[in-house]
């Protein structure tokens, strides 16, 4: 479910016009040849265009003198800026697996099985063949996916059908069951493991006042570090939560067959997700940002000193949701859906271990809030768009960056963690750099091909990969080597 | 979101509105309020909503560090004399430590 990046074909739009409009500085240390670069700026299309065009516009610059070193060039600037994102993209990321795989192996509670599942994975695995075991895994997961498409389903109808109101709903009461419940049984947990008295007061003071900020920062507005730590926060709190109470066997299972349906959902030209971008890009709505991470990186100068006068835009509580539209928007929107569709199954999940009746309401709740928030942000920009035109597009374009779909981190980390969970250093740390290696694949393929293209399938395949591998494999090769002492 | 887009108005909205909300036993919204609207608080050339903003921004510091003494206060009182109070000690308590043999 996650569509991981999504915007940054229109990220790197953005940063393109960016340049164009700083100037030569800009690119001046890296751009050894001054011609080529004007030819090039030439034939980059003109900021106006930036806000509606797709990625593929980019080339199509008017002068035909020196389009090919102007593509090139722009390839090159492409790659240069993806590469600065990927890099951004990798922190977030490494800290989400960092969370999860420290608590999973300083907090014994989440790596124990105490013979509670989720609802939606009724085969236990309990017996003791092999064949039995897979046939539950297989089992388990094809509900599971059932439930998720169900639900990306049950979205895309409320989203066509404007019922932005339910979706609203929905995305806060997840991430009220997420920044509340969820948290609560982990500070329990973590106070458990390390054995430390705490007094009620306290707790129902912190936890007080760290959900609400939750809420208030992923709702409405806050600062940009601390919604992102949020953001991260809730995904390993999910990963947590997947990895604690799918069975073994179920968790790979449902990793490997969640990046096929990623895979489906973004490419296939009726997939829901594809159709839920499209649906939004026609109104020209933004997807809620709360279940998209975005890198968004801010570039500071420009001759804007009067940042105020630029961003006109009050109400935004994205940075990047403004440059969504121009050019990430599509991409974002998919990732935005991955997302909810990542966050609707947490919340499945979530509902079913709390509250398995209202499941169901949450996950609408989760997909509502983010086409809710999508409008808001519609109107926003319908609001700054009459104040202040050219200042704000160069802003807006200034910030893009990269988005991934909070899916995909949570599921990135539920490798990570399962990896983890079983106490072999080796494999963590394999899977990890998989991870990375595949997400580092899907933003080349991103700067490539200039669409909207799902999270997970490269760097979970990877990740598989490298799992089993290195289990099955490495590890007792290296064992035998150790106990051979061949190094020695 | 990204305070350097956001007009002055908007800024004074969101800072009173978190100097609210930290009423509703929120010290850390306090806290968050102040360390994000320092900047425009005191490191700025002056503007319309400063004087405002500055208030709200030393008002809500200054609400964040009672609160926090006050907590740091009663945890160090409670850890000292949890086991001294007894039965009323335990009720408060909302997670108690298990002994080791």
């Amino acid at each position: 479910m996650s569509g991981l990046i999504d915007e940054s074909a229109g990220l790197m739009d953005g940063h393109i016009h960016e340049s164009r409009a700083r100037g030569d500085d800009f690119d001046e240390g890296r751009d050894v040849n001054p011609d080529r670069r004007q030819k090039e700026r030439r034939s980059r299309p003109r900021p106006e265009h930036a806000e509606n065009i797709n990625d593929g516009d980019i080339n199509s610059g008017p002068g035909p003198a020196g389009d090919q070193s102007a593509e090139w060039l722009n390839d090159q600037e492409e790659l240069r800026y993806g590469a600065q994102h990927v890099i951004k993209l990798f922190v977030p990321v490494s800290l989400c697996m960092l969370v999860v795989v420290s608590t999973i192996s300083s907090i014994g509670f989440y790596s124990k099985k105490d013979g509670i599942y989720l609802v939606y994975t009724p085969f236990h695995e309990t017996s003791p063949q092999t064949s039995t075991k897979v046939w539950n895994a297989l089992a388990n997961a094809g509900i599971l996916m059932v439930v998720i498409i169900i639900m990306t389903i049950g979205l895309i109808l409320l989203y066509k059908y404007r019922c932005y109101m339910v979706i609203h709903g929905w995305l806060i009461l997840s991430s009220f069951i997420l920044l509340f419940i969820f948290s609560y049984l982990y500070l329990e947990e973590c106070l458990r493991a390390y054995n430390i008295a705490l007094d009620h007061i306290t707790a129902v003071l912190i936890l007080w006042n760290f959900g609400v900020m939750g809420m208030i920062c992923i709702h409405w507005v806050g600062p940009l570090r601390l919604q992102q730590a949020y953001l991260i926060f809730v995904a390993a709190l999910m990963a947590l939560v997947f990895i604690k109470y799918l069975p073994e066997w179920t968790t790979w299972v449902v990793l490997g067959v969640i990046s096929i349906w990623d895979l489906v959902a973004v490419l296939t030209p009726n997939g829901p997700l594809r159709i839920l971008v499209e649906t939004a890009q026609e109104r020209n709505e933004n997807i809620f940002p709360a279940l998209i991470y975005s890198s968004t990186v801010v570039y500071s100068i420009i001759g804007t000193v009067n940042n105020e006068s630029a961003g006109s835009s009050s109400g935004v509580q994205m940075d990047s949701p403004g440059d969504t539209e121009s050019g990430f928007v599509p991409s974002w929107r998919e990732e935005a859906s991955e997302r909810e569709s990542a966050r609707r199954r947490a919340m499945d999940e979530e509902e079913v271990q709390i509250r398995p009746r209202n499941s169901r309401s949450h996950n609408d709740v989760a997909n509502e809030l983010g086409l809710g928030d999508g409008e808001h942000q519609g109107d926003d920009q319908q609001r700054r768009q009459p104040a202040g035109r050219s200042p704000f597009r160069i802003r807006e374009d200034e910030e893009r960056g990269v988005k991934l779909g909070l899916g995909d981190f949570i599921f990135y980390s539920v490798l990570v963690g399962k990896a983890s969970s079983y106490g072999d250093w080796n494999t963590t740390f394999a899977c990890f750099v998989a991870i990375l290696i595949g997400l580092c694949l899907t933003l080349l393929l991103l700067a490539v091909l200039k669409k909207a293209l799902p999270a997970l399938p490269i760097s979970i395949t990877f990740g598989l990969i490298f799992y089993f591998a290195s289990t099955l494999l490495v590890a007792p090769f290296s064992d035998s080597l150790a106990v051979n002492q061949v190094f020695i | 979101m990204d305070l350097s887009k956001v007009k002055d108005d908007r800024k004074l909205e969101i800072c009173r509105l978190y100097y609210k909300g930290g009423f509703a036993f929120l010290p850390f919204l306090w806290a968050v309020n102040f360390v994000w609207f320092y900047r425009d608080a005191f490191q700025r050339p002056a503007f319309e909503e400063q004087k405002q903003i500055k208030r709200y921004v030393i008002f809500s510091g200054i609400g964040a560090l009672i609160w926090s003494i006050a907590l740091t206060t009663w945890i160090v009182i409670f850890q000292k004399y949890r086991v001294d109070w007894g039965t009323v000690g335990d009720e408060l308590t909302f997670l108690i430590p298990s002994g080791s043999l």
